[in-house]
């Protein structure tokens, strides 16, 4: 020590100054001058300064040091004396902490959090140590947050085999002031790259040895019942070329890998055309509406693929099967392209059959339609569970059939019960069928599920395999349910042979009592058996269930629950497989933590596990390895996704075989959307493509070595239309830019989804349905039906909606009724006809369209009957209903139902003229104001207000056809006629402040439009403020967007006089005022460019709505520029009529964009025409945007910062 | 780093925007590389590498100067700060612009963790946004500028006597600029970009 002073006291004058600003290497002053250091350091902030150890080497300093090494071996040492010292110091002052890290020598490598300067606080307070060097002698554990990819890949010859842990590891040991097992803590880097590898090798090899192909070609998502499609098809080459019998060797051989990767799947062969005709089909047969329930089955059933009894086509498919086994190698030659697309055109109509998977997926889309009305029920008795959770004296009980698959199959093979059963789709002697589910004297023998038959067969030589029973596995778990709610009516469904009751509010009965009679009643009528498991929650009955098996009932009683040494004994040793929610992936990971028991997982931190595993995962681990769980019973989880996805005999030869493919597919996802009773927003096209370099894969048909490519787009309308989905789908496929010859796999997938309630839904078709179909046969005069309650004032927006669904429909466009209409009063959206008094007296009136040539004849006759629209009519409410038929002499209810009976073929193409309607709308508003006194309520109003907004914003939102002015100008031509006569009772009604009324006045509205030929009203100060603000603000901004350039500065004039308002209604920010409106293109999210990009006319543009979507940080323009170029595009630039049009729209964008930000943020203008700039050498229109915006760019630039930007 | 926390939230902005300034302006002209490197030494400051002069004549300069801005700042007074480099012939060659808005009204407690986040992304680009700038002549010049809103009242307090109204020559022609990094993090935006003459400037 006193050598080290001494040495560099010796090294010179410069000395002075190296120790005025770094540490201090003489030991002697070490306390004083570190205090002197901290307070120093006070002033200066806190890291600035502190604890700088590494003293630059200077070069014009004379080194004392004969070498580098030795002065970094000098340096080291002083480095660990001075550490000692502080620890000594802080140990002393601070004597409540004990020495947790005694043996721990940390090194921090890189940035961290917290700092590895708060580290070294932690580690000379906890007795450890602190090396600013590594060294593999002295440091224990490497401390980092992220490492680079080389130090990973070269993991040992960075750490030296030394365990590299995360910082939190110090801080929670810290925290609970003991040291913890590292092994947690490991760096995820490092924890999820190993077990990785592994799995790709065993993945690997696998098949490789044993000639088995494990490749997953099934996939089942997450809560969905996305289950894969898989198709079979050859090519006519091949059987031209190859000779049928050896061709035949290797088709069953096919078969049977088909087989191995989906264990549901059967495969048909046609024996007749196979092999004559040029193009062969092998069909792998699927159903997904195999257990949709029995109505819907009939309508489908004419449509898609005739059925066929399963049993011949299985037996058809065993004897193929055992015709022969041929090596595996001969899968393997050269032509490959047998299977495929190609050859199959109805490939995805024959589908998913004898699916377990399926059976199980869409068996609770069957389960709900059985039990509909148990949602409402649960949402009741939610509430009481709350409280009833309280007195600690719920009862769940948890009833699971004894392996279900088997025990239905063989209830009636008596002779079969004590012998070791299987039930698999093939009892093929090749045997590389994988069991689905084993009896338990056959898991006796160590039979598993999803092992393969000549596996079982070697540990149990009499062992019998039997196939599937689909309808007898229906029928029993009807039966099991209904049992089930014949004891309790909060019943959760699990699966088709699992369910949870809860039977708290039970009271008189003992739920052990209770579960023993429900298994009776089960064996008795089922022939199966069923355990039970009965506890305070669901994961401990669960759990009981799991030691009750087979055919017994477990009973954890509460008080067992609760002293938590019982439980935590039971869960210590519970292997993690057992809890509900860990599947293989979470175990998997689990285990590379060293985590296998519940009693390990208890160890690891909440906060630890939420970090690592997302926050609801997290939670879930922590609670379920304590036993706690407090789901209830009842909710189910809705399915967040529906798709299908198909990754096996993909290849396509042409974009026609493309493009029917995905119809096919549409259809597919359409179907069990329908099934779910669900619609989707998002749409995910997934497409695996052939990697450059990857050949043939080494599975036959299968996708190989892959790039995973996905687009996705989201529309506004949930739909779940055939028509619909194949129009985005062939968007989305456009985006791809892919060679349709290098497609090894596509999926198609919905998300957000909205459920719909499909008695609705089903109203809503016919409706149309019917509107369509009379539509078309008065094609010549057709009739537009309103009806008009007629208070004081009657208003009425009829038929608009409708019609304006009917012509999204036509031009294919799916619509759908808002879900959500304002209090409910337009009738579920789907009868067109607003009522504001039902009471009042109907006035039927017509309007010959066409002689819509700006005749504006009012026309107050009433109608031919077969003029009237049957789908108006029937959803008018009773009272209009039977006004009607009053006025008709009661002949319309006759006609009503015979609309109801007719049927669904007819689609009628109706053409829409906006204009028209628009008068018909003045016309009823003229005479309402004629009509006096008149004052409109305020109900009224609002309705008109939804009314409108809903056509306006399918317009908007759906078609980029129509011509939006024409809705906007109906609905100002609204505001301006209707809403001005009952203004002063809005007034009363709408305005909490009464005073502020007068406002108002200083509207003047103008009725002379009334004559005006143009629509548009002349100027805005003609409408109405009161009611633009209760219009939405995105409609608002279409409304200004619309009105012609030279009327749009009075817009201004607007902003302060809303101001002045103070309208309790005013739902406009103060910026947009501020602005004039002029941002509103950035207005909402996403913003309302996006929704207008989407439907524009320009590939261009609707490409960029798309890159909103797929940039991460979507709110920032750069971003979207990134993804746009990161993109490629290629065939965008075509020069179309919209050019000019889309130029200009995109300018003002940017304009919008540089307005927003300029002022805030020119780093992010500055980066946006960077890109901007790049993005014009590859494409005109972006060089003609560009030059257009660039003056306006520097003059607000100049405007702000005084100067030009430098766009190199 | 121990504040007091009796400050206002102001007070404690006005305190991290000064502090954050001379950690900037260090870096600025460690960056230009008026000095030859071994007068800076590394330190670490909210977690990333720095640098600090080494000498006390440039260390104290620096730290005078921002903290004599600091009762201005707190008061919204100031606009801009700017380190400007100048020729032999006192013209400014390179201007780092460092544009501030501190939201007065704001009155809450503020997440200094967040700030820091925003303020260590500026310390990260400002280390390599070194082939932005300009190359400097020899025997350059360089100062601190601060752009007030209104000019301060003159008080007789110690703190505001430092700063003096400078009469620095400007350009004639509107700079070029080139941002470097912006932040807005309420209360407080800060924004870096560069100035350099425009290529009509007449040269002298």
């Amino acid at each position: 020590m006193s050598l080290d002073s001494s040495r560099s006291a010796n090294s010179g004058p410069q000395n002075s100054k190296r120790s005025f600003n770094s540490n201090s290497s003489n030991n002697k002053d070490n306390s004083s001058n570190s205090k002197k250091r901290k307070s120093n350091q006070k002033t200066l902030g806190m890291a600035w300064g502190a604890n700088s150890l590494s003293t630059s080497r200077s070069s014009f300093r004379s080194s004392p040091y004969s070498d580098f090494g030795s002065y970094m071996v000098e340096k080291n040492r002083k480095l660990q004396n001075q550490f000692d010292a502080e620890a000594s110091n802080s140990s002393l002052s601070d004597t409540s902490t004990k020495p947790i890290f005694r043996g721990v020598s940390i090194f921090v490598d890189g940035f961290t959090v917290p700092s590895s300067q708060e580290l070294r606080r932690y580690m000379l307070n906890y007795g450890g140590r602190f090396e600013n060097y590594f060294s593999r002698h002295r440091v224990t554990h490497i401390i980092c947050s992220n490492l680079p990819d080389s130090k990973i890949k070269n993991i040992r010859s960075f750490s030296g085999g030394l365990p590299v842990v995360k910082p939190t590891w110090v801080l929670d040991s810290v925290a609970v002031n003991r040291l913890l097992s590292w092994v947690p803590y490991q760096l995820d880097q490092l924890a999820s790259n190993q077990p990785t590898l592994s799995t790709f090798f065993t993945s690997k090899i696998s098949p490789a040895s044993e000639g088995v192909f494990t490749d997953a070609i099934c996939e089942v998502k997450h809560g969905t019942e996305d289950l894969c499609l898989k198709d079979a098809s050859k090519d006519a080459k091949f059987s031209e070329a190859g000779e049928p019998s050896e061709w035949r060797k290797k088709i069953t051989e096919e078969h049977d890998e088909l087989m191995h990767g989906n264990t549901n799947s059967k495969v048909i062969e046609e024996p007749s055309s196979s092999y004559s005709e040029a193009s062969q089909e092998v069909k792998v047969v699927e159903r997904s509406n195999l257990v949709q329930d029995d109505e819907s089955r009939e309508n489908n059933r004419p449509q898609y693929c005739p059925e066929q009894p399963s049993a011949s086509v299985s037996s058809h498919c065993f004897d193929n099967h055992s015709v022969k086994e041929s090596p595996h190698s001969t899968a393997l030659g050269p032509l490959k392209q047998c299977h495929s697309t190609l050859g199959d055109p109805n490939f995805v109509e024959n589908y998913f059959k004898n699916s377990r998977l399926h059976f199980i997926g869409t068996w609770r889309n069957r389960y709900r339609k059985r039990f509909p009305s148990l949602p409402n029920g649960f949402k009741c008795m939610n509430s009481h569970s709350d409280v009833s959770a309280d007195t600690q004296k719920t009862a769940i009980i948890h009833i699971d059939m004894d392996c279900f698959f088997v025990s239905v199959v063989i209830r009636s093979h008596p002779e079969l019960h004590d012998k070791p059963v299987a039930v698999c789709h093939s009892d093929n002697p090749k045997g590389t069928a994988e069991i689905s589910s084993a009896n338990y004297p056959a898991r006796d023998y160590g039979i598993r599920a999803g092992m393969f038959v000549r596996d079982a067969k070697a540990l149990c030589t009499h062992l019998v395999i039997l196939p599937y029973n689909f309808e007898a596995y229906e029928e029993v778990a009807d039966q099991f349910y209904n049992i089930l709610h014949k004891y309790c009516n909060r019943v959760q469904a699990v699966s088709c042979d699992e369910a949870f009751l809860d039977v708290t509010d039970l009271e008189g009965e003992d739920p052990k009592l209770l579960a023993s009679a429900i298994r009776k009643e089960i064996f008795e009528a089922t022939g199966c058996t069923a355990s039970a498991g009965i506890a305070v929650n669901m994961l401990m009955a669960h759990l009981a269930t799991r030691t009750a098996k087979p055919n017994g009932q477990c009973y954890i009683s509460p008080e067992r629950c609760f002293s938590h040494l019982q439980v935590d004994e039971y869960l210590d040793q519970l292997p993690l497989k057992a809890l509900p929610g860990i599947g293989h992936v979470l175990e998997e990971k689990l285990k590379n933590r060293n985590v296998r028991t519940c009693g390990q997982l208890r160890m690891i931190s909440k906060g630890s596990l939420q970090k690592d595993f997302g926050f609801k995962t997290g939670e879930m681990l922590w609670n379920y390895s304590r036993g706690v769980d407090n789901r209830l019973v009842g909710t189910i989880q809705e399915s967040k996704s529906v798709g299908a996805e198909v990754n096996w005999g993909i290849r396509f030869r042409d974009l026609q075989d493309t493009q029917h493919f995905l119809l096919d597919l549409c259809k597919e996802v359409s179907l069990r959307l329908q099934g779910c009773g669900v619609q989707g927003r998002t749409f995910t096209l997934k497409i695996k493509k052939r990697r450059k370099d990857a050949g043939e894969p080494a599975k036959y048909m299968g996708c190989g070595d892959c790039e995973n490519l996905s687009h996705s787009t989201t529309v506004p309308l949930a739909t779940d239309d055939v028509e619909v989905l194949q129009r985005i789908t062939k968007q989305l496929f456009g985006f791809f830019h892919v060679d349709v010859k290098d497609i090894r796999g596509v999926g198609l997938q919905v998300s957000r989804l909205e459920s719909v309630d499909t008695s609705k839904q089903v109203l809503e078709r016919n409706s149309l349905k019917s509107w369509l179909m009379s539509a078309s046969a008065s094609s010549e005069e057709r009739c537009d039906v309103s009806s008009i309650a007629k208070d004081r004032v009657g208003t009425v927006i009829v038929f608009i909606k409708l019609r304006y669904a009917l012509y999204c429909q036509a031009k294919n466009f799916h619509c759908c009724t808002p879900t959500t209409n304002t209090e409910g009063k337009s009738m579920g959206g789907n009868s067109g006809v607003l009522c504001t008094d039902p009471v009042g007296n109907s006035v039927l009136r017509t309007n010959n369209t066409s002689n819509g040539d700006g005749c504006s004849n009012q026309i107050l006759s009433i109608p031919q009957l077969c003029h009237l629209d049957m789908g108006v009519v029937e959803s008018l409410p009773s009272e209009l209903q039977s006004e009607l038929n009053e006025m008709y002499g009661g002949k319309l209810v006759d006609l009503i139902a015979k609309s109801k009976g007719q049927g669904e073929n007819s689609t009628g193409s109706l053409c829409f003229h906006p204009p028209e309607l628009s008068k018909v709308a003045i016309e009823e508003a003229e005479r309402s104001h004629n009509s006096d006194p008149i004052s409109l309520s305020r109900t009224a109003v609002e309705m008109m207000l939804s009314s409108i907004v809903f056509p306006v914003g399918m317009m908007t939102l759906c078609s980029p056809i129509i011509c939006a002015e024409n809705v906007f100008c109906f609905i100002i031509d609204i505001i301006l006629f209707v809403v001005p006569k009952g203004k002063q009772h809005i007034l009363e009604e709408l305005q909490t402040v009464p005073d502020s009324g007068t406002g108002f006045n200083s509207n003047a509205i103008s009725i002379q439009a009334l004559d005006n030929n143009d629509l548009m009203p002349s100027s805005l100060s003609q409408v109405d403020t009161s009611v633009l603000q209760q219009l939405p603000e995105e409609l608002r901004a279409d409304l200004f967007e619309s009105l012609p350039a030279h009327r749009r500065q009075e817009i201004s004039t607007l902003g302060p006089n809303r101001d002045n308002l103070h309208h309790p209604l005013c739902i406009n920010q103060p910026e947009s005022t501020d602005s004039g409106l002029t941002n509103n293109l950035w207005i909402g999210n996403p913003p309302l460019w996006v929704d207008k990009f989407k439907v524009s006319n320009l590939l261009m543009l609707r490409f960029f709505a798309d890159m909103y979507y797929k940039s991460k940080s979507a709110e920032n323009l750069s971003s979207i520029l990134q993804c746009t170029i990161a993109e490629s595009l290629h065939p965008l630039d075509a020069k179309c009529d919209a050019w000019n049009e889309a130029v200009h729209s995109f300018n003002e964008l940017l304009m919008e964009y540089i307005k927003l930000k300029i002022v805030v943020d020119i780093e992010e203008i500055y980066v946006c025409f960077r890109l901007l700039r790049r993005l014009s050498t590859k494409s005109e229109f972006f060089l003609e945007v560009y030059n257009l915006v660039f003056p306006h760019l520097q003059a607000s630039v100049d405007e702000n910062y005084g100067g030009n930007l430098h766009i190199p | 780093m121990e504040r007091k926390d009796n400050q206002s939230p102001r007070g404690h902005i006005a305190g991290i925007l000064v502090e954050f300034l001379e950690v900037a302006i260090t870096s600025v002209v460690f960056l230009k590389g008026i000095y030859s490197p071994g007068a800076f030494e590394r330190r670490r400051y909210m977690n990333v590498v720095v640098q600090r002069a080494r000498h006390p004549q440039l260390r104290d300069y620096i730290h005078s100067a921002v903290s004599g801005l600091l009762p201005f700042i707190e008061k919204g007074l100031v606009e801009r700060v700017a380190v400007i480099f100048f020729n032999t012939d006192n013209i400014p060659v390179e201007r780092f612009m460092f544009k501030l808005t501190v939201n007065q009204s704001f009155d809450s407690k503020v997440e200094e963790s967040d700030l820091e986040f925003s303020l260590r992304s500026f310390l990260i680009k400002l280390s390599v946004s070194q082939p932005l700038t300009k190359v400097l002549p020899c025997d350059c010049r360089w100062e601190i500028t601060a752009y007030f809103r209104s000019l301060p009242q003159v008080r007789n307090s110690k703190d505001t006597e430092l700063w003096i109204s400078t009469d620095t020559k400007q350009w004639q022609q509107p700079p070029l600029i080139t941002p470097i990094k912006s932040m807005n993090s309420e209360p407080l935006g800060v924004q870096l970009f560069l100035e350099h003459p425009s290529p009509s400037e007449p040269k002298s």
